[in-house]
């Protein structure tokens, strides 16, 4: 059914749809209305769950974390601080295999401090051994909370399901939110064979000494690895459900004879596409907008860049003294093709800075003057650097 | 019948096995072990890390028989609140325990801890207090006595032990109003055994702090883990108290007090106050001035002989009555 | 190893039990059953803290059993022992030492008042006949040992009743007649075949018991009073005191005299001294060279009577003189007037021998009717004489075995010692197991050296006081010298001294070590275990920390290196 929503309100009814037994919630700025929808929908009676309002991130994970154990489906949000906060719980959750689904409203992260959107929270925990799925827009979001859940207790790992701050959490659009029968085909009641209980009393959490860790962290990199065939399959089984297309693991939209892609993460891939049909007399240019970073799709990428010249890969985040991070990645796995396309790697719109569709022409300008400088950041403004050292 | 068919049939219930690795007369391990016996078959627990989680489960080994969880250092009772919700939203009626020790309860994990009292969870949070971050190699935390030395805390020539007082937190906990925090002391099983179930029969956030000697931390034989214990709290540096909804609802009176300079003189982590030093005389004499401050503060002198004070309650009797 | 990681790396329960920490021992914890101090300080050898604990569990007639395995007369002992095994008692060095001797005389008239009969044993050798001389308490306990191992005993005795002191020198108000009876009469129908009115010397030979009976055991007392003078003089009325005590026992009456002397600082000396007063004698004096029994003062130089004995005399009006010896007898003409008392001590040296000294210039003048020596009795040498050889006592060894004589065995007052109905009962049971070796051609064995169990080895800490149960006693202006002075404890009362015992060495079943084992390695049995006690120690899993050994209230767990 079709509705008028802010991106957080359609987060929260979607949530809701998913019938989680236990939901911790901690505010911080960008992803407050998603947890004041919830506590409104349970104030209402319309979500009958545990609504735990917690007070830290650090808490919100761990209650999560261990409302999982105990056998019962769980959510809880974040963004920038306290997905740091809560850090040391996501690896946590990950090794112990335990399945949960989480919203991450992607913002830049402190210091200096800011409110505003951009991927480092995320990409800050790449290695916690979570799923990572990010969405280009609210509808997506919509959909990838759904089969989040269904990914999750599958695979037994978490998925967070990464929605940039602001840009798309407080905007209003008109967004078709599923009913409760389709959720409820979709993704029977959570039944975690591992979960804690008297009648079958495990020990969850132990000391595993260097003969057997080794073999602990492979299991869990193998896990999220072969998860991609869960991705793929949820999104088919969500598209036959709700009959939208659904985008697995890399979204490709192409133009006849393009050797020029851009690949990006997140909303701006909306921005892109916009652009590309506004600014007609550019050269071809393939988009592509990734949407699963953890796992890395090594395969999918390098088919989906086959046939490129240049690839510009342009991402909400840098890691100080190295570079772009998702560039770098694609960079690497690109290396092992024949005929790879060169990468040049750019980050963009950090902090919250405003990516305008004329960034469009500027990237096809960039590249035509330029001699594929390694990385860049491609909105800065110089006069405003103070002196270096 | 075998050691191990005997031990199947034990008239009582067994939630930590044997075959853990704690050391020798470990009074954690034992408090660990009444507090699992006293709550029974139907509890979930959240261990935070320290001692009793890495010497209970070195994989492919577990020593519990209960179902249990450990996840970090700082968030056992918010994870207890995560199960605790879980049940409840399942309509289990499995009762959540959160443990952990002085470094966690006292300091790292107290937010946590903090907060799953504050809203009123259904869960019992117990600290089993040896002092000291004990598994990392015996450095203070806010729960090392006064004076006390640990790696962190050593004495020399500027310092004698840990300069600040032991963190009070029975009352820390106490003043949210919870319904019911208690200190015991593995000296005492059966005052473990009656505060876990009574713990238990509320609903509610509870709190049990217990006093459990550290023998390598401390320094004095294994052996003696439960003397040392015992005059913890027979020179009363270690209360018997019990608090429901922040108010002093209850303590084990004192018959015999004993100076302070009883309980001290078995540890090495005090021996620098029995030096011939100005500084160490003036140790003693504030530890002993601690000591009658509870006395008075809690009303610890017994006045008569009681079954429910400090030399009644571990009275044995033939064939193994207790009162609890 | 093969074994697959879970996945998330949980564990399964309890899965440690594989590993077995029990290799991390230095020591291990062991029961050991110590013998409680009353034990070891009992003179007839009764384990006191066996027997309180089965009445602690109502088990009155096992209770009963175990004490006349070793004592077959505890109301008798029950009310005329010295009890060393309160004096040795732990608990009071906690509050008060529980009252045995009372327990003992309670145990001991419910097994009169029920009629229990002594267990009867079926007659296994017997072929293999032993004689016993003498039905005093050393006499009855070896026939009732030997005949409860299957022997034929025949118990001859030279008056026409059993109990040799017990009936005729013991006053009625320490030992009432009707008890006396009860008792031997139930011990003497449980197998042993009795012969009074036969009298050694008299109506047989000591050659003619050797040639009928496998084994002899000789109990005859020490009948003969030492002679007594005082530089050649004595009284021309001289009574000796335990021909006056037995008179007095048997008759009823005594000469009336204003004042009289007794001399001599044992218990016939007392009950001589007492049994004056009661009869009307207005002064009464005890002289000994001896002390009286107080804190500070050696064993040796003490006076041998029981000190509640002397007390209740000095409460009766004895007065007592101590460190002090008779000088010279005052007389007018055959009569004795007075004593001349002189300070005398006997003084012991470092190689055993000893002497009496008298001290110049503090000699006194002391008035009395009569003086009436008490000083300690011989062996009649009646059909004796070879074994004997002039000497006042047999001489015996700690087995009662006779040197030179094979076969001859010997017990009791006639062996010197003591002279404590409880040292009898334990020297005619010594003998008994003697001659039992002998007969089945048995070495032997070497017993360890007594270690009892010490106060400080007890943890007392879980003990709570609790005040001694007191006997009722006749106060002085009652008490006639017929009725029993000391009454019995209610029933309710000896379940509540039952409970005092700290039972030592001994397993409680306090469930300490059950529940403070940090390792769970101690485990509790269903029924008890061999060694008596209601626990096992799993030493697959004990990491020896010693908490069971020290929190033990009752010192029954030991540490000892591990092999």
């Amino acid at each position: 059914m079709q509705y008028a929503l802010e991106g957080s309100q359609a987060l929260a009814r979607t949530v809701a749809l998913c019938r989680p037994q236990v939901i911790a919630a901690y505010p911080i700025t960008p992803q407050t209305h998603i947890v004041e929808n919830l506590s409104k929908l349970v104030a209402d009676g319309a979500l009958n769950c545990e609504l735990v309002s917690v007070e830290s991130e650090f808490s919100a994970a761990s209650v999560v974390l261990g409302a999982v154990a105990a056998g019962a489906r769980a959510y809880t949000a974040s963004s920038s601080q306290g997905i740091l906060l809560m850090s040391e719980v996501l690896f946590n959750i990950a090794g112990l295999r335990l399945p949960l689904v989480m919203t991450c409203a992607n913002r830049a992260v402190s210091g200096p401090l800011s409110i505003w959107n951009d991927q480092q929270d995320s990409m800050a925990v790449r290695d916690a051994g979570w799923i990572q799925l990010y969405c280009a827009n609210n509808q997506e979001a919509v959909d990838t909370t759904i089969q989040a859940y269904h990914i999750a207790e599958q695979t037994e790992l978490p998925v967070m399901v990464c929605v940039d701050g602001f840009t798309l959490t407080h905007t209003l659009e008109v967004l078709d939110i599923p009913d409760q029968q389709q959720v409820d085909r979709f993704l029977p009641p959570f039944n975690f064979e591992r979960r804690l209980d008297p009648s079958s009393p495990i020990s969850i959490g132990t000391l595993v000494a260097p003969d057997y860790f080794t073999e602990a962290r492979y299991d869990h990199h193998r896990a999220v690895n072969d998860a991609q065939q869960s991705i793929v399959a949820a999104a088919a089984a969500w598209e036959d459900v709700c009959g939208r297309r659904q985008n697995p693991l890399i979204c490709v939209s192409d133009r006849q004879g393009a050797r020029i892609g851009i690949m990006t993460l997140g909303s701006i891939a909306g921005t892109l596409a916009a652009a590309r049909d506004h600014y007609n007399n550019a050269p071809a240019t393939r988009l592509m907008a990734l949407r699963s970073f953890r796992p890395f799709p090594a395969e999918a990428i390098r088919q989906a860049c086959a046939g490129l010249t240049d690839l510009v890969v342009m991402e909400r985040a840098l890691s100080p003294g190295s570079g772009g991070i998702v560039g770098a990645e694609v960079r690497a796995t690109l290396s092992e093709m024949n005929d790879a396309p060169r990468v040049h790697n750019f980050t963009v719109g950090l902090g919250g800075r405003d990516v305008p569709m004329d960034i469009y022409p500027r990237i096809h300008e960039g590249l035509r003057t330029g001699s594929g400088i390694p990385f860049g950041v491609l909105d800065l403004e110089p006069d405003k650097l103070p002196a270096a050292g | 019948m075998s050691h191990r068919e005997l031990r199947q049939n034990q008239p009582r219930f067994s939630g930590l096995e044997s075959g853990h690795r704690a050391c020798q007369g470990c009074g954690e391990a034992l408090a660990a072990r009444l507090v699992t016996e006293a709550a029974g078959p139907d509890v979930v627990y959240a261990n935070a890390t320290g001692c009793l989680e890495v010497f209970t489960t070195a994989w492919p080994d577990s020593s519990w028989r209960v179902p249990w969880i450990h996840s970090l250092f700082e968030n056992a009772p918010a994870v207890a609140a995560g199960m605790e919700a879980a049940l409840k939203s399942r309509g289990k009626t499995t009762r959540v325990i959160s443990m952990g020790g002085d470094g966690s309860t006292f300091d790292i994990g107290f937010q946590a801890l903090s907060g799953m009292l504050e809203r009123g969870h259904n869960v019992l949070h117990v600290c089993f207090d040896n002092e000291a971050y004990m598994n990392t190699g015996i450095q203070r935390s806010s729960s090392t006595p006064h004076a006390a030395v640990t790696t962190t805390s050593p004495s020399g020539k500027e310092r004698m032990g840990k300069r600040h007082l032991k963190k009070d937190i029975v009352s820390i906990v106490a003043a949210h109003h919870i319904p019911y925090a208690a200190t015991t002391s593995v000296a005492y099983p059966s005052d473990i055994r009656k505060k876990v179930r009574r713990a238990l029969a509320i609903d509610g956030p509870t709190f049990l702090h217990v006093h459990s000697p550290c023998p390598l931390g401390w320094g004095h034989d294994g052996a003696l883990s439960i003397e040392v214990a015992r005059l913890a709290v027979q020179t009363g540096l270690f209360p018997i108290i019990e608090l429901e909804r922040g108010r002093l609802a209850g303590s084990m009176p004192i018959r015999t007090v004993h100076p302070v300079t009883d309980y001290l003189q078995l540890q090495n982590r005090f021996r620098h106050l029995f030096v011939d030093d100005a500084r160490a005389r003036e140790e003693l004499e504030h530890l002993q001035a601690l000591a009658d401050h509870n006395i008075e503060v809690y009303n610890l002198r017994g006045t008569r002989p009681d079954n429910r004070d400090s030399e009644g309650a571990d009275t044995v009797r033939r064939g193994g009555l207790r009162w609890a | 190893m093969g074994l697959k990681l879970t996945r998330g790396s949980f564990a399964h329960p309890a899965s440690s039990l594989r590993y077995h920490t029990g290799s991390w021992r230095m020591e291990r914890p062991v029961h050991r059953h110590r013998p409680a101090p009353c034990h070891t300080a009992c003179p007839a050898g009764e384990d006191a803290q066996a027997w309180l604990a089965l009445i602690a569990e109502e088990r009155y007639r096992e209770a009963w059993e175990k004490v006349v395995a070793v004592n077959p007369l505890p109301a008798i002992t029950g009310r005329v022992c010295h009890h060393p095994c309160e004096v040795a008692c732990n608990r009071g060095h906690f509050d008060e030492p529980v009252a045995i001797h009372h327990m003992e005389r309670w145990l001991g008239d419910k097994a009169i008042a029920a009629d229990w009969d002594y267990p009867a044993t079926p007659l296994a050798h017997g072929s293999q006949g032993v004689a016993v001389i003498g039905s005093g308490p050393a006499g009855c306990s070896a026939a009732w040992q030997l005949s409860r191992r299957g022997y034929k005993v025949d118990l001859f005795e030279a008056l026409p009743v059993a109990g040799g002191l017990l009936r005729s020198a013991l006053p009625h108000y320490r030992l009432p007649r009707d008890v006396l009876d009860a008792e031997l009469e139930r011990l003497l129908a449980s197998g042993i075949t009795f012969r009074p009115g036969q009298r050694l010397g008299r109506d047989f030979s000591l050659d003619e018991l050797k040639a009928e009976y496998a084994a002899v055991f000789l109990a005859p007392g020490t009948q003969r009073s030492r002679e007594w003078n005082i530089d050649g003089a004595t009284p021309h009325d001289l009574h000796v005191g335990l021909d006056l005590l037995k008179r007095w026992v048997d008759v009823g009456t005594i000469p009336e005299w204003s004042s009289a002397a007794v001399i001599g600082g044992g218990n016939t000396a007392i009950d001589l001294a007492r049994i004056l007063r009661h009869c009307g004698v207005e002064t009464v004096h005890v002289v000994t060279h001896q002390s009286l029994p107080r804190a500070g003062v050696e064993q040796i130089d003490t006076m041998s009577a029981i000190p509640r004995e002397i007390e209740q005399a000095m409460e009766e009006g004895v007065i007592f003189h101590e460190h002090r010896g008779v000088q010279r007898l005052v007389l007018r003409g055959e009569q004795v007037i007075g004593l001349e008392l002189v300070h005398r001590k006997e003084l012991h040296e470092a190689d055993g021998s000893k002497r009496y000294v008298s001290f110049e210039g503090t000699e006194s003048l002391l008035h009395v009717d009569q003086v009436i020596p008490a000083i300690g009795q011989s062996v009649d040498p009646a059909g004796l004489s070879t074994l004997l050889e002039q000497r006042s006592h047999l001489d015996a060894s700690e087995h009662g075995r006779l040197d030179g004589h094979p076969g001859l065995y010997a017990g009791g007052d006639a062996c010197g010692g003591h002279g404590s109905v409880s040292a009898a009962i334990g020297d005619g049971r010594r003998a008994a197991l003697a001659i039992e070796r002998d007969l089945q051609q048995q070495t032997d064995s070497a017993e360890p050296a007594a270690d009892p169990v010490t106060p400080a080895q007890l943890n007392m800490n879980y003990f709570e006081p609790q005040a001694r149960q007191h006997a009722p006693v006749l106060p002085v202006a009652e008490r006639s010298g017929e009725v029993e002075i000391i009454g019995t404890l209610t029933p309710q009362q000896a379940a509540q001294e039952a409970m005092r015992c700290l039972s030592c060495g001994n397993c409680l079943a306090c469930d300490n070590c059950w529940t403070l084992c940090p390792d769970i390695a101690v485990l509790k049995t269903r029924r008890p275990a061999e060694d008596g006690s209601h626990y096992l120690f799993d030493y697959d899993f004990c990491k020896g920390c010693g908490l069971c050994a020290r929190e033990c209230p009752t010192a029954y767990i030991m540490m000892e290196p591990e092999q």
